[in-house]
């Protein structure tokens, strides 16, 4: 079981920039606590990985706004797990050139309503 | 119960049966199961589609069974056309014209690579949209979850899914869209990945379209 306060802190320090990541989702807290540490340390690394510049990242070229920014100033990336059966995603947005802003984590339906709004889906399926 | 299997599969008796067991369990008119539950002795889940309006959560006592809720505007859907092709559903699915455009597949492609580059070891899952999209508009044929699986089989990893990528997509574009349409869409898209080269996905989707606006340029 893994504390939502030092799963968020860890990260902070990994991605270490001034701008402060928002840490979204519903049932956030509730899920990290479902993570085992092993499954929490791939997630550390997954960032590191990042931030080292070693992850693909997903890019929409969309002139649709996403709160105070464009679309086509996002990457964004994806680590899809499970816990339980249940399948889990998290989205971690980074305006190009620039600083990390979201960490979303959730389920399906989250997922899903996250992307639509990064516009990385714009039908069902 | 009705069985749809255009190509006269295989299927497993016995299964047939616990398939209209569980869709009896499932409070909806229009509910379905596809996949490798149909006609493989081994199995990991058991692929249930359910079409409603609702948003609530369905759950059924056998923990394999991974229900998906399909909302009626995706009836359209490439993906509902393929998990519908070949099943056993509860009642006669409804059934909707095809929609597929350049833009959708451009959107698959275009989440596809970093995926496949990011999980190189489970290209299998990741290529599967990308195959289906691509098969559609090369042949024009819906392939349905057994031949779908076929076709990724025959990749022996992910370098060859992208290579396939590379080779047929600037055919398929010169088939199915306008030049015009593509020097725009292409173009637009080469500028904004020509700013993210230093990631290997963003490069190849680079060079994609240069490729595919120079296909159309060379005639």
């Amino acid at each position: 079981m893994v504390n939502p306060e030092d799963f968020r802190k860890k990260l902070e320090i990994s991605i270490s920039q001034d701008y402060k990541v928002e840490f979204l989702g519903k049932n956030f807290d509730q899920i990290v606590n479902l993570l085992t540490e092993s499954q929490a340390e791939k997630i550390y690394q997954w960032i590191k990985d990042i931030v080292d510049r070693k992850i693909q990242p997903i890019f929409i070229g969309s002139k649709k706004p996403y709160k105070d920014w464009i679309v086509n100033e996002l990457l964004t990336f994806r680590y899809p797990f499970s816990v339980e059966n249940t399948e889990y995603r998290i989205l971690f947005v980074k305006v190009k050139n620039s600083f990390y802003i979201e960490f979303h984590l959730g389920d399906h339906k989250y997922y899903d309503k996250v992307r639509k709004d990064l516009n990385l889906k714009k039908r069902g399926y | 119960m009705i069985i749809y299997n255009p190509h006269n599969e295989r299927l497993l008796n016995e299964r047939m049966k616990e398939a209209e067991e569980l869709l009896s369990q499932i409070p909806a008119r229009y509910c379905f199961i596809t996949g490798s539950f149909l006609y493989r002795e081994r199995y990991e889940d058991i692929d249930v589609f359910v079409i409603t309006r609702s948003k609530k959560t369905i759950a059924l006592k056998n923990k394999k069974a991974k229900i998906t809720l399909i909302d009626f505007n995706d009836l359209y859907s490439l993906f509902y056309h393929s998990i519908s092709k070949s099943c056993v559903a509860k009642n006669l699915l409804p059934s909707r014209p095809l929609k597929v455009t350049i833009s959708d597949y451009w959107q698959v492609i275009n989440e596809a690579i970093p995926t496949l580059l990011n999980q190189k070891e489970e290209f299998y899952k990741n290529a599967r949209f990308l195959v289906l999209y691509t098969e559609y508009l090369k042949n024009d044929e819906v392939l349905d979850t057994f031949q779908l699986n076929d076709k990724v089989n025959s990749f022996r990893d992910y370098k060859e899914v992208i290579g396939y990528i590379d080779s047929e997509l600037p055919i398929i574009m010169n088939k199915h869209a306008k030049p015009s349409y593509i020097k725009r869409f292409f173009y637009t898209q080469a500028g904004y990945y020509k700013k993210l080269r230093e990631y290997k996905s963003q490069d190849f989707l680079y060079e994609l379209t240069h490729k595919i606006a120079r296909g159309i340029m060379h005639g």
